[in-house]
């Protein structure tokens, strides 16, 4: 099969993903019966016989939210993971690695504690959620960059440095406060429960504008995984992409960080997995990582959800399970293939 | 590409007394040469010519500080970038892609100055590409993954990038470096087609003098951000500006079949090649222990000092059986020892300053070498690590270490220093 062939079965791998998972839980919903409420709700059909009215609000007001929110989370983690990917020229780059979701939760932990978020609404805490995230990238992109491309021990080592400078801050900061900290910590761990039709809005309205830019940019993109030097010379108006490249790889990771917290590796994983399956080629990684980071996500949350049920266990949790192996594997393969290079 | 030899100088390239460098230092100065549309233009120097950075100030990598860089009657920098990659294309000495595409996909972003965001380009670019591929003979690679590519399967890749940018002015940075003869003269021959079939403007840096003798028509040779001769290889490569350039003898002959230059290096041993000059090393706390080391191999008398007992480069010297003024151990430098160093400074070819700490022990080192500097000595300085971490003297070793740096030859490591003083020695050798 064709490398552009393989998009249409990853999202139908996706829609199948979602069916399943807005199925799942307490109560079992028959994934024909999903089907059939969507395609109501969609104005495509009437109202399907035989459904149970407690079905139809279990679905549309619980579990596609949620579903909905996880995939939205996961396609903007994902896509915010490729984009720093591209522009540090290095494949461990991930908007948890490099500190960059550390930032915008501070941002908006500031925000929350100082009452203002009860005051000005989401639209405030999401705000500061992405000026503490694109400080946060600009800050470690300066630390990290060495010469035309950022290596990747420094790279990790400014991230984690940065990481836990502002980690420490946030406990600070919530020590001092001394209120809802519960909440607050079982948000820094990753979360969706909270999900809401809402939540939905407002991560999915920032997320797709961040998409829409990096869209634009695919061509470029390609460019610049050339190494920044030859960019150039193939035409590239490099300061000006990297600005790009930050501010939107920092609005992605930091709307998703406003609604479901710290979830790390979805933006790491996703593009490996997908360019191994499509190819580097961005016109056809963008895609596959919205698709793929969106699926994952789901996946992660429906075992979150449902393990313990009915107790919840952070989904950052579940995705640093998968996460922390598949993070080590990269490390070791890039260190060989540095190896093999000098 | 049609062959139309076009005549216009404004479809060149060409340099105006351009000076340019990194920060405050200047490694080209106002450099000026024209590549005329039609012709293959060689450039020859050694390390540290500046040859690079020619081609990064001719390529809009990096604007010059004085001087103009017109390419297509264009200055590359006040035009978007897009529109200089439609000018000018360049091949670089190293190409590694953070992600592996594919040949094909590589060479056709050679495309994208032409190509909207969303394009993968039409039928008319991949035909360009396609054709890009077969000059630089990569065709047979066009699905494989660039990062299982051989070096120089990879260069071949980037020239045929390049060529896909159908530029009318190329520019070659040693584009041969990985290259087997074979595909050495492949690449070449490539290079001399776009000019001589096409009207192309090529620039190109070499390495190698034959190769540069036996493909271009005109050859600059640089050196220390200058131009030092330009004209045919005949009237460019000779002994003479050969000594100049490499500090090395060769003979230069002519080709049977062309009648162009033809250079065979002479071997001559290194320890033969400096007549047991002396230079005068300021080490200590194992600072001057490799350089010590690495001049006595190469013939030079060394002499080292003033050294504190027990300290690790008096060891070294002792073991060396270098000549040495030496104090005893956290004695602080007195009268005597002072000026028995001075004296082997003042008769010494060079000296070498290495970069150890600097205490009230030590610091009249510092003292004796900025006089010797001052009256017109030749000295060299490694400047490893910044001096103001070095400085246990509250100031005092900066100050001196600054002036010093203004009347010095600042050289990174000591390797550095040793191929510097070498390579000077050399030259003076070949001038006097």
């Amino acid at each position: 099969m064709t490398k552009r062939g393989r998009l249409p079965l990853i999202a139908a791998v996706f829609v199948l993903v979602v069916i399943l998972a807005v199925g799942l839980g307490s109560v079992w919903i028959a994934p024909w019966n999903v089907v059939r409420l969507l395609l109501w709700k969609a104005h495509l059909t009437g109202r399907p016989a035989g459904v149970p009215l407690t079905d139809q609000v279990i679905l549309l007001q619980l579990r596609l939210p949620r579903v909905l929110l996880a995939a939205i989370v996961g396609a903007g983690l994902a896509v915010a993971g490729a984009v720093f990917q591209t522009l540090f020229s290095n494949p461990m780059a991930d908007p948890a690695i490099i500190g960059v979701s550390s930032g915008a939760a501070l941002g908006a932990i500031a925000v929350i504690l100082a009452g203002w978020g009860a005051a000005l609404g989401g639209s405030a805490t999401a705000a500061a959620a992405f000026a503490g995230a694109l400080l946060t990238a600009l800050l470690v992109y300066r630390l990290a960059r060495i010469g035309p491309a950022v290596q990747v021990g420094t790279l990790l080592l400014a991230g984690i440095a940065v990481a836990a400078v502002i980690s420490s801050v946030i406990t600070l900061v919530m020590a001092m406060s001394g209120q809802e900290v519960r909440s607050i910590y079982f948000w820094l761990l990753g979360g969706l429960g909270a999900a809401s039709w809402q939540q939905v809005g407002e991560a999915g309205i920032p997320i797709a504008a961040g998409v829409v830019v990096v869209a634009l940019s695919v061509a470029n993109l390609n460019l610049m995984a050339l190494g920044e030097e030859r960019a150039g010379q193939l035409g590239l108006d490099i300061e000006g992409f990297k600005r790009l490249l930050l501010a939107s790889g920092s609005l992605l990771a930091a709307a998703a960080v406003s609604v479901a917290g710290l979830i790390g590796f979805v933006g790491l994983m996703t593009p490996h997995i997908m360019r191994r399956i499509v190819g580097p080629d961005h016109r056809r990684l963008l895609p596959a990582s919205i698709l793929g980071g969106a699926t994952f996500m789901v996946l992660a949350d429906l075992v979150a959800r449902t393990v313990v049920s009915p107790e919840e266990i952070p989904v950052g949790a579940v995705t640093a399970l998968l996460g922390g192996p598949f993070f080590i594997y990269l490390l070791r393969r890039e260190r060989r293939r540095a190896g093999a290079r000098a | 590409m049609t062959a139309v030899r076009a005549a216009a100088t404004d479809e060149g390239l060409e340099l105006r007394s351009v000076t340019a460098g990194y920060g405050a230092r200047a490694v080209l100065h106002e450099v000026s040469l024209e590549v005329r549309p039609g012709e293959i233009v060689g450039l020859i120097g050694p390390n540290g010519s500046g040859k690079t950075t020619l081609v990064r100030v001719a390529s809009r990598g990096l604007r010059p500080t004085a001087g103009q860089v017109l390419v297509g009657g264009m200055d590359p920098y006040a035009v978007p970038s897009r529109t200089a990659a439609r000018l000018a294309a360049v091949v670089p000495q190293e190409f590694t892609p953070a992600f592996s595409f594919t040949v094909f996909e590589v060479v056709l972003m050679g495309r994208s100055p032409f190509l909207s965001a969303w394009s993968s380009g039409g039928p008319d670019d991949w035909a360009i590409a396609r054709s890009a591929m077969a000059a630089a003979n990569v065709q047979h690679l066009a699905d494989r993954p660039t990062d299982e590519l051989s070096g120089g399967e990879r260069q071949r890749v980037v020239l045929a990038q390049a060529l896909a940018q159908s530029t009318r002015v190329l520019i070659l940075d040693e584009p041969t470096t990985h290259l087997d003869p074979g595909h050495m003269l492949d690449a070449m021959a490539v290079a001399r087609r776009l000019a001589h079939r096409d009207g192309a403007a090529v620039l190109t840096v070499f390495h190698d003098l034959n190769l540069a003798s036996a493909f271009c028509d005109r050859i600059h040779a640089m050196d220390r951000g200058r131009v030092l001769a330009s004209g045919s290889p005949g009237e460019v490569i000779e002994t003479g500006l050969i000594r100049r350039l490499y500090g090395v003898d060769a003979d230069v002959t002519r080709a049977p079949r062309t009648g162009r230059p033809t250079v065979t290096f002479a071997a001559a041993s290194e320890a033969e090649a400096t007549s047991r000059a002396r230079v005068h090393v300021v080490g200590g706390a194992g600072s001057g222990a490799a350089l010590m080391r690495g001049l006595a191999e190469r013939g030079f008398e060394v002499t080292v000092g003033v050294l504190h007992g027990t300290d690790t480069d008096e060891d070294v010297a002792a073991r060396l059986d270098l000549r040495r003024v030496s104090v005893p151990a956290f004695a602080p430098i007195d009268d005597a020892a002072a000026r028995e160093a001075a004296g082997l400074m003042a008769d010494a070819w060079a000296i070498v300053v290495c970069d150890p700490p600097f205490g009230a022990g030590n610091v009249a080192n510092l003292r004796l070498a900025l006089d010797a500097a001052r009256a017109g000595h030749l000295a060299y300085l490694v400047q490893g690590s910044p001096i103001e971490g070095r400085d246990f003297t509250g100031g005092e070793a900066t100050a001196l270490w600054t002036d010093l740096a203004a009347n010095a030859t600042v050289v990174a490591t000591d390797a550095d220093a040793l191929e510097a003083v070498t390579r000077d020695h050399r030259r003076s050798e070949a001038a006097g």
